[in-house]
């Protein structure tokens, strides 16, 4: 098949596995997967070839084609146009991979929901989202995808609509979103203003020229790089707009792992690197986006430490690795960040199924108090998510380990000492956080309701659990070996090239027995220790070695330390100062903007009424309802017109 | 006289005034159809006395006047079959009658 | 027919036989329509109608365009007068002709009438015609039908399509309430 047909079957398989299933799927119960499952692999198939091709380089630099002009309006031309390069490759290996090993995991997960139908056509229907966001050509493509990815995020949160919580998620995501998409879509139309087109490609080449020219003043730049960052750090939950994530886990447990975990909150990350030749313009840019990535790592990480919910707990995670990803992004890390974001994908993705077998084995109790000894119950989901949590906390040779350390090292390199400090922290912590999940999960004293009985999840949930482990130990070793020469470096360097030339970076080899290794020892001294203490604390149950939880020392820390763990378990009132300010405060403009409404302008559009309807009511009487009175009339202006028209030209 | 292009003009423009006069004053449905039949008349006359008198319009002129004349007599079809569905309904043809359009 | 004419004059008025033709046509034309608008009889005013039709049909043969004079007779005369009559028979109420012909606003449309005729004539004899000729031409009717089959080849389609419309139509408003119809 040609690349070509490639892409567009890509796109293709998923969609009509929607119109399919959203048209028949009711048709297929109790297998309501049956053709939105065999289109996903199909499509990772597919996927995975045009992922070969580009990668092996038989297509240089990638390709880009046109679907079609979709938008014709005079001098704004938008076309349907894709673009295929590496950075698309890798975007792909994670999208379609873990797309469809979700959609596996998911026979299992929702086998016993009447309105499954639903869920695969919307799962589907993501999965068409997220391919046509990564392998759009241009800003606006791209733009439409964001949103039909935020539209099929918004219909899985508030999947189960009937639970109040769900729906208001579902529109607190949605709300959320929009405003950084406010900024986003202004972003593109200065980029429109100034580029006169939205073409990857043209922007890239156009915006550099206009900046050495100087038609383009620096904080122009400025401005638009940070209007479309507006859009990742809604899109990717970072700092301010990081609320609604956590409250998106009222989702069913496969869309958790696959939106907002492993794909959609990518987003974000895959729009700044793809924009990483516009990015690179602006220094000033760069230290923002490391600020707010690096800042949301280490707000999350401590908002994850006192969470008893265990889909929270990893979505704090999650909003703390995305503050790594960022953080790379704003240091000029850019493989690094998309490294970071394909190890990340697979274990937490990986995490989030555990933590949904852990779900569906105890029968949908999510409150990690409620839990406890439940690793001989699920050996299988105990040992796939003790591999995600070592592969997250950074402890060699998992994936975590290769990617985290890049970002660190690069950090450390480029002379963002604060980023890095900060990172080395958040590891410790992530640590501590993740092996305070596993103690209380799985090792320490069972607090499972007595007339429940914890079970081994079905094999089509643990099949995917056990092929995704697989890539979350082994992944980093795979493409991050050797490190900063890694495979990844060799399919992503050539793309960031360009912007890295613009920042000033030279690629330096990897020190093992310099200040590299320095940095990765003192890193993952910190993980190990983040990681002891937690054991420590909360137990852990491995053949050969048990350490009792103790509950006595850890009452006792929070005891001391209860500011913090206030703090902490109201995730920093993020939420209430939210509330305060958009509902109370907002709410009272709000109403004075409806009194305004409902008395000055409803007032003088009633009296405008009010007077037509008199007015009407007097002319009525000369609607007599006769043909030939209106014809009179015709006749009568006819002349007016005829005699009017006479005097004017005979003047 | 008759060579010349005002007097047919005046003509026309006597019998439209009487088409007229016959629409706005008539009572009867079918008396109004045929004072429209009388404009339409009127209307030709003045297209086929152009292509007389102006030569870069001679046999456009005839050609228009047969299509106008097609015309009227697909016009004369459906306002008749409408006067006779009306007339069904309402057992009159006085069109003053015919006032529904003020509800 | 009136080249023909051009040269010889009547005898006891001194005209050209063409103008006296087009007086007479003319007169009888207009007082047929004025029959036609005001003749209490409805009937009547149908067969005044066929008149004017007819000294109309005359007068186009004055202007040297034969093939319209014979689509007036054929299509005017031949069909839409006898639609007209046929109508004119089917809508008659028992109670015989209508005592009051016009309506009240016949004084404001006499008015109208009057006053578009004073502008119209106004306008017709203060123009100067610029393109026109002294002389009238006779229209070719080879050329016409040339004309009517090449340029004019869309509209004529057009107007056979929008005939079958009218067709159709007549006959769906016709027929609609009661099933055995009106033929026509």
């Amino acid at each position: 098949m040609s690349n070509q047909l490639l892409v567009l079957a890509l796109l293709a398989l998923p969609l009509a596995g929607f119109a399919l299933t959203a048209a028949f799927g009711r048709l297929l119960m109790p297998r309501a997967w049956l053709i939105a499952v065999p289109a996903v692999i199909l499509a990772w198939a597919v996927g995975m070839v045009l992922v070969y091709r580009t990668l092996s380089g038989q297509l240089g630099d990638g390709f880009a084609f046109t679907l079609y002009t979709w938008i014709p309006a005079g001098s704004f031309r938008v076309d349907v146009n894709f673009a295929v390069d590496n950075l698309t490759a890798a975007l792909l290996i994670v999208v379609t991979t873990i797309g469809m090993l979700v959609h596996v995991y998911s026979i299992g997960y929702m086998a016993h929901d009447p309105g499954k139908w639903r869920f695969f056509a919307y799962l589907n229907f993501f999965m068409f989202s997220m391919l046509l966001l990564v392998l759009a050509g241009n800003y606006l493509l791209l733009f439409m995808a964001w949103e039909l990815v935020g539209l099929s995020s918004y219909l899985l949160i508030g999947f189960w609509y009937q639970r109040r919580s769900a729906a208001l998620a579902a529109k607190k995501a949605f709300l959320v979103n929009r405003v950084g998409d406010v900024g986003f879509s202004i972003g593109i139309w200065a980029l429109w203003t100034t580029v006169g087109s939205l073409n990857f490609s043209d922007v890239f080449r156009v915006i550099p020229e206009k900046l050495a020219a100087g038609q383009l003043q620096p904080w122009m730049v400025t401005g638009i790089v940070l209007l479309l960052f507006c859009g990742a750090v809604g899109k990717s939950a970072q700092f301010p707009l990081h609320v609604w994530l956590p409250d998106a886990m009222e989702g069913p447990t496969p869309v958790s792992a696959l939106i907002h975990a492993a794909t959609m909150v990518n987003a974000g990350v895959y729009m700044v690197a793809r924009s990483s030749p516009l990015f690179s313009l602006s220094s000033s840019a760069m230290v923002v986006v490391a600020a707010i990535g690096i800042f949301t790592a280490l707000l999350a990480a401590s908002i994850a430490f006192t969470q008893t919910d265990i889909k929270r707990v990893l979505a704090y995670s999650t909003l703390s690795q995305l503050g790594y990803m960022f953080a790379a992004l704003g240091v000029g890390a850019y493989a690094a960040a998309i490294f970071h974001l394909m190890t990340h994908g697979f274990f937490k993705g990986l995490l989030f199924l555990d933590s949904g077998s852990v779900i569906h084995g105890v029968h949908d109790e999510q409150d990690m108090n409620r839990m406890g000894g439940l690793w001989r119950k699920m050996p299988i989901t105990h040992a796939t998510m003790l591999v995600g949590s070592l592969a997250i906390a950074g402890i060699p040779p998992l994936a975590g380990f290769f990617s985290k350390d890049e970002i660190l090292g690069a950090s450390f390199r480029n002379g963002f000492y604060v980023v890095w400090l900060i990172g080395v922290v958040v590891a410790g912590m992530t640590a501590f956080y993740m092996f305070r999940l596993m103690g209380k999960t799985f090792y320490g004293p069972s607090h499972v309701d007595p007339d429940v009985h914890p079970h081994e999840a079905p094999p089509s949930m643990t099949v995917p659990l056990i092929l995704l482990a697989i890539p979350a130990a082994l992944l980093g070793l795979a493409i991050g070996w050797p490190p900063e020469a890694g495979l990844v470096h060799r399919w992503l360097d050539p793309i960031f090239a360009p912007a890295e030339q613009t920042l000033g970076l030279h690629p330096e080899a990897f020190q093992v027995f310099g200040i590299d290794g320095v940095l990765v020892l003192v890193s993952v001294t910190l993980a190990t220790a983040g990681l002891i203490v937690a054991v420590r604390l909360f137990g852990v149950r491995l053949p050969g070695r048990d350490v009792e939880p103790r509950p006595t020392i850890v009452e006792a820390g929070t005891a001391r330390l209860r500011p913090l763990y206030v703090a902490s378990y109201h995730k920093w009132w993020f939420d209430d100062v939210y509330h305060g300010l958009f509902f109370v405060i907002g709410g009272a403009v709000a109403q004075g903007a409806w009194w305004f409404d409902s008395h000055i302008i409803d007032g003088v559009v009633n009296g405008v009424g009010a007077v037509t309807t008199l007015a009407g009511r007097e002319l009525r009487r000369i609607q007599t309802g006769r043909v030939q009175n209106y014809a009179l009339g015709i006749a009568l202006g006819l002349l007016v017109m005829a005699a009017g028209f006479l005097v004017a030209t005979t003047r | 006289m008759s060579h010349s292009l005002d007097a047919y003009l005046i003509l026309s423009a006597l019998l439209f005034c009487v088409g007229m006069f016959g629409f706005l004053a008539r009572r009867n449905a079918i008396a109004m159809l045929m004072s429209i039949e009388l404009m339409l008349n009127a209307v030709n006359l003045t297209i086929v006395a152009f292509g007389a008198f102006v030569p870069a319009l001679t046999v456009h002129a005839s050609a228009i006047a047969l299509m106008v004349i097609s015309v009227a007599a697909g016009e004369a079809t459906v306002g008749l079959a409408i006067v006779i569905a009306i007339f069904r309904n309402r057992r009159t043809p006085l069109v003053d009658e015919y006032d529904r359009m003020r509800e | 027919m009136s080249n023909a004419l051009a040269g010889a004059t009547v005898p006891a008025l001194g005209w050209s036989w063409g103008d006296l033709l087009f007086l007479v046509l003319s007169g009888t034309m207009l007082a047929a329509a004025l029959t036609v608008v005001v003749n209490r009889d409805i009937i009547r005013s149908g067969l005044a109608m066929i008149v004017a039709f007819a000294a109309l049909a005359g007068i186009y043969v004055l202007l040297g365009a034969p093939l319209v004079a014979a689509a007036q007779v054929l299509i005017y005369i031949g069909a839409i007068s006898v639609l007209v009559l046929f109508a004119i028979m089917l809508t008659q109420t028992k109670v015989g002709p209508i005592r009051l012909v016009f309506h009240h606003q016949a004084w404001a449309g006499a008015a109208a009438a009057v006053v578009l005729a004073a502008i119209l004539i106004g306008v017709i004899t203060g123009t100067d015609w610029p393109d026109a000729v002294a002389h009238q031409a006779h229209t070719a009717t080879d050329a016409l039908a040339r004309l009517l089959f090449s340029d004019y080849v869309l509209p004529l389609e057009v107007v056979s399509v929008l005939l079958l419309a009218a067709v159709v139509g007549g006959v769906f408003l016709a027929k609609r309430d009661e099933p055995q119809g009106e033929e026509r």
